[in-house]
């Protein structure tokens, strides 16, 4: 399970009017993006998902149940990795079910380690990890969680393009191998073509869905996609949506 | 352990240079040993008095190792208390800061009136010491939570209970052992001024008689003992720290205390 509908959410703090009508959903095991110009209030919608804030108006709902201000069902990576550095990365990876108050899965936990390509860092501490090998253990923390949908936040801003792109792929290769529902940020257009299913397009203050865009290229994706046609020709219709 | 000696040295020379002077000018200017004695005739009663002092040392360890180890169980118990319910802090932190500013030597006279010559009223004033440094340094490690791990837990759902326990807790640690380090050196000193006051074994009677009888030597004696003692817990806790936070000093890249602030 794990589909996330959002109904006509609207929010607004004081006179600043952040969200208006937002209309969209995540299907079991989808991965979903939501692009738009940086302030448009695309971090205000996880803080309605997450519980945080109430909605002025709409519903947000998990497989059916209204979820409006209730916290605990999602789980969440935010953009900087947010590691708890007097946590050994497996203890780290462990923190998510911890709050979820679930049983441990030892054998899990050090597998999803293993697929991060992190074996034999378990007992190390994170100032002894690099940029991108943080957001690895950041990302499968938010694996190990119950939760069936996942929220990342801009992840992977703040690594360097090489790195960006690797951590990409990677993401893509474990998303398929456990398939669980997605919702992701980001201002970066290739990035959402890249990764997702279907791209939800925000606008300026106050944020209306402008289009929502099903991205139609086979899974598994390589490389090479970044740089065909129709891969280009969807990175303007994005680019054009996003100026106007 | 071979840069602990590279670092060493330089205090220790300092040190050793003060006290030469001290013997120099001693003996140079003729300064008679009631007003000041010399640095070797201080060493000379520090090991032919040996058993003079020896039971005091035993007493002023028991004491002061009681009242810090009550001292920062109640300034930890405070500091959890103010921090978990925002009521008490409005209501009492004014107060104890107060408490603070009364000053200790006016009042353990008072004490001992209301509880006696016994180890209470002595064990209450190292307390009073102690706890305070402990419970400002808890507070503010509890403060200082970084905000993005903080903004993760509350996504991810967390009771405030878990979000004290998982994060504000040991974020504090580092902070917390601060706190713990001043109150140790504190714990000593109060021990001293609440023997002053009325007590039969201590450092501090050991004192009160040497210099009533105008032994100056044996008040130096005192004060080196002091220093010791105060280090010796000082370096207690700082093993205790290190061993705690180890996160801390794995790795290739030492994280500073003041990465958060």
């Amino acid at each position: 399970m794990g589909q996330l509908t959002l109904e006509n959410l609207s929010k607004s703090y004081g006179l600043n009017h952040v969200l208006q009508d937002i209309t969209l959903s995540v299907k079991e095991g989808e991965f979903v993006s939501i692009v738009g110009p940086s302030g448009s209030g695309k971090s205000t919608i996880f803080q309605l998902i997450g519980g945080l804030y109430t909605p002025d108006s709409g519903t947000i709902s998990l497989d059916g149940s209204v979820l409006n201000n209730s916290r605990g069902y999602i789980s969440y990576m935010p953009q900087s990795p947010a590691l708890f550095p007097w946590r050994t990365v497996l203890q780290n990876v462990e923190l998510s079910a911890e709050i979820a108050g679930t049983k441990q899965d030892r054998t899990k936990t050090l597998e999803l380690i293993k697929s991060a390509g992190l074996s034999g860092y378990e007992d190390a501490y994170p100032n002894e990890l690099s940029g991108g090998m943080k957001q690895r253990v950041s990302f499968i923390r938010s694996l190990n969680a119950p939760q069936s949908i996942i929220c990342l936040d801009e992840p992977f801003s703040a690594l360097d393009e090489f790195t960006r792109l690797e951590m990409q792929q990677w993401l893509l290769s474990i998303w398929e191998t456990y398939k669980k529902s997605i919702l992701f940020i980001t201002h970066d257009i290739d990035e959402a073509l890249f990764l997702s299913d279907r791209i939800i397009v925000l606008s300026d203050k106050p944020a209306v869905v402008k289009k929502e865009i099903t991205v139609p290229f086979d899974r598994p994706r390589s490389e090479e996609l970044l740089l065909s046609d129709p891969f280009l020709t969807l990175k303007r219709e994005i680019y054009n949506l996003l100026r106007s | 352990m071979k840069s602990a000696v590279n670092k060493g040295w330089r205090p220790l020379l300092v040190f050793i240079l003060l006290l030469v002077m001290w013997e120099g000018a001693a003996r140079l200017f003729d300064v008679p040993a009631w007003l000041l004695p010399l640095p070797t005739q201080i060493a000379e009663e520090a090991f032919t008095g040996y058993s003079l002092y020896v039971s005091h040392i035993m007493s002023t360890i028991t004491l002061s190792a009681t009242g810090y180890l009550v001292g920062i169980t109640v300034g930890i118990v405070v500091a959890i208390l103010l921090f978990r319910i925002p009521f008490l802090q409005q209501a009492f932190y004014p107060l104890l800061i107060l408490s603070q500013n009364i000053p200790v030597i006016v009042l353990a006279p008072l004490l001992v009136i209301w509880f006696g010559f016994g180890m209470l009223p002595k064990v209450i004033v190292i307390v009073l010491v102690c706890f305070f440094p402990v419970t400002i340094a808890a507070l503010d490690g509890f403060r200082q939570t970084d905000r993005d791990m903080l903004y993760y837990l509350k996504m991810i759902g967390a009771s405030n209970r878990q979000i004290f326990w998982k994060l504000q807790w040991p974020h504090s640690l580092p902070s917390l052992f601060s706190g713990l380090k001043i109150a140790a050196t504190y714990s000593v000193m109060g021990a001293v001024i609440s023997e002053w006051l009325g007590a039969n074994k201590g450092i501090g009677v050991y004192m009160t008689l040497a210099s009533s009888s105008f032994k100056t030597d044996r008040v130096f004696v005192a004060i080196v003992l002091i220093m010791i003692l105060s280090l010796t817990y000082f370096g207690i806790i700082l093993a205790v720290e290190k061993s705690v936070l180890r996160w801390r000093s794995q790795g290739g890249k030492e994280s500073d205390g003041s990465t958060h602030s």
